[in-house]
């Protein structure tokens, strides 16, 4: 064994840093060190020294050699996992990766479906909400079509109403329409759809005979299934003419095509 | 210079990205060692890639105990270098001598890479003597022959060059700290 001051001063902790010893003498400068903590600290600061020198006379190496390096490694790496790896595991492996596989595959397809058929529901649900709405709007217009046919009808249901029928003479021999009198409310209610068609400047007016003057009634309007005149008390006659647009202050006597005596 | 024994832990475990930071280290420093051991560029890139192939596999070797991590990765490269040496000159020995001329030209031109740092303040003997262990790879009977001295004043050479290595270092430590100082 040799002491401290011996492996100072041969040198032989400088040849065992740089690794010239052989192993039998490195392992018993080993051995020394670990016993001595002073000649530990020398050779420890002996280690910076030269440390020190190296890493001020690095010179860098080419870029691609890490690179270079890292592949290997990397390639070292993989082979040696091929080789410590068992064949079982490699094979539960894939099973693990066939199994995650089919389950991402199947979330995949289920998926696809599950938008499909929401995306379907979704449709179903805006063609629901267009009819519903078509719907309700014809139940709107029916419900006010049967309201007014339901005031018609009162109105002209009753006992009190006369029923005339206006039948056109040889000016319009087509002609018809059909008026409700009553007396007790004081109401003229005319159906005036079986009236022939007028050209676009003319209308039909309606005049009551009191007394040889003929009263103003109202303008026939052509479009509509009833129409509510005006009650002329005393009224002798009810007497149809054809105007001008807009309908006229005097009858125009000669356009009289139909009239009935109350 | 403490080593990063954190580091050199994951090293030891494996993993790529404490290699890639021990690289970052210690390439530049090992690299400088191999050049200018074999003074042939692209045998020294083989040669560091050997290396760093060695402290990859041989890290759970390392015992922090026994010494710094850089002393235990400048042997590797050393021995690795020294190792290849030798076996080229087998070779030349036993091949034509053109191989053995175009070693001498890029020696030649490598030669030009000079030693710097601390070691240039040391007496040219003191620097001859550590470059010819540090930087030549050779052994202290090596190197001794070649500078024609004795072994023990080669020893001792090696020995104050360390220690006047060390007052540099301590010289350069009150400069900073003077500086830090004027600073303040």
């Amino acid at each position: 064994m040799m002491d401290r001051n011996t492996i100072k001063n041969t040198g032989i902790l400088e040849q065992y840093l740089l690794g010239e010893l052989s192993e039998k003498e490195s392992t018993d400068v080993e051995n020394i060190l670990k016993e001595d903590d002073e000649l530990r600290e020398y050779f420890s600061k002996m280690e910076d020294d030269m440390e020190q020198i190296a890493l001020e006379n690095a010179i860098s190496p080419p870029t691609h050699l890490k690179t270079a390096i890292f592949n290997n490694i990397e390639k070292d790496t993989t082979h040696s996992d091929e080789k410590v790896i068992p064949l079982e595991k490699t094979k539960r492996k894939s099973y693990n990766f066939a199994i995650a596989a089919s389950l991402a595959t199947l979330f995949l397809l289920s998926s696809g479906w599950l938008y499909n058929q929401w995306k379907e529901t979704e449709q179903t649900i805006v063609n629901l909400q267009q009819e519903t709405d078509n719907l309700r709007t014809k139940l709107v217009n029916i419900e006010g079509d049967l309201k007014e046919t339901n005031d018609w009808y009162r109105a002209i249901n009753k006992p009190d109403v006369v029923q005339l029928v206006l039948k056109g003479n040889e000016k319009s021999p087509n002609s018809a329409a059909v008026a409700y009198v009553n007396h007790q409310n004081k109401e003229v209610i005319l159906n005036p759809q079986g009236l022939s068609k007028l050209k676009n400047n003319n209308t039909y007016q309606m005049w009551a005979d009191v007394e040889g003057e003929m009263i103003d009634m109202g303008v026939i309007s052509s479009d509509v299934e009833m129409i509510k005149m005006k009650y002329i008390e005393n009224a002798e006659s009810l007497n149809i003419t054809i105007e001008p647009a807009g309908g006229n202050d005097h009858p125009t006597v000669e356009q009289l095509i139909s009239n009935v005596i109350l | 210079m403490k080593d990063d024994l954190e580091l050199i832990k994951r090293l030891q475990n494996q993993d790529t990205k404490a290699l890639s930071k021990v690289y970052d280290l210690y390439s530049g420093a090992l690299y400088g060692v191999i050049l200018r051991m074999c003074k042939n560029e692209p045998l020294a890139q083989e040669l560091l890639q050997e290396t760093f192939m060695k402290i990859w596999q041989k890290a759970t070797t390392y015992n922090s105990d026994k010494g710094k991590f850089f002393t235990w990765s400048y042997r590797i490269a050393r021995n690795i270098t020294l190792n290849s040496l030798r076996k080229k000159e087998n070779l030349i020995q036993n091949e034509d001598l053109s191989v053995y001329k175009d070693r001498s030209s890029s020696e030649e031109k490598i030669d030009t890479k000079g030693i710097v740092g601390s070691l240039q303040k040391l007496e040219p003997h003191h620097q001859k003597a550590l470059e010819l262990v540090y930087f030549n790879g050779l052994t202290h009977r090596e190197a001794h022959e070649e500078m024609d001295v004795p072994l023990g004043t080669f020893k001792s050479y090696i020995k104050q060059a360390l220690k006047k290595l060390r007052e540099s270092y301590k010289e350069e430590l009150v400069i900073v700290w003077i500086i830090i100082e004027m600073m303040r």
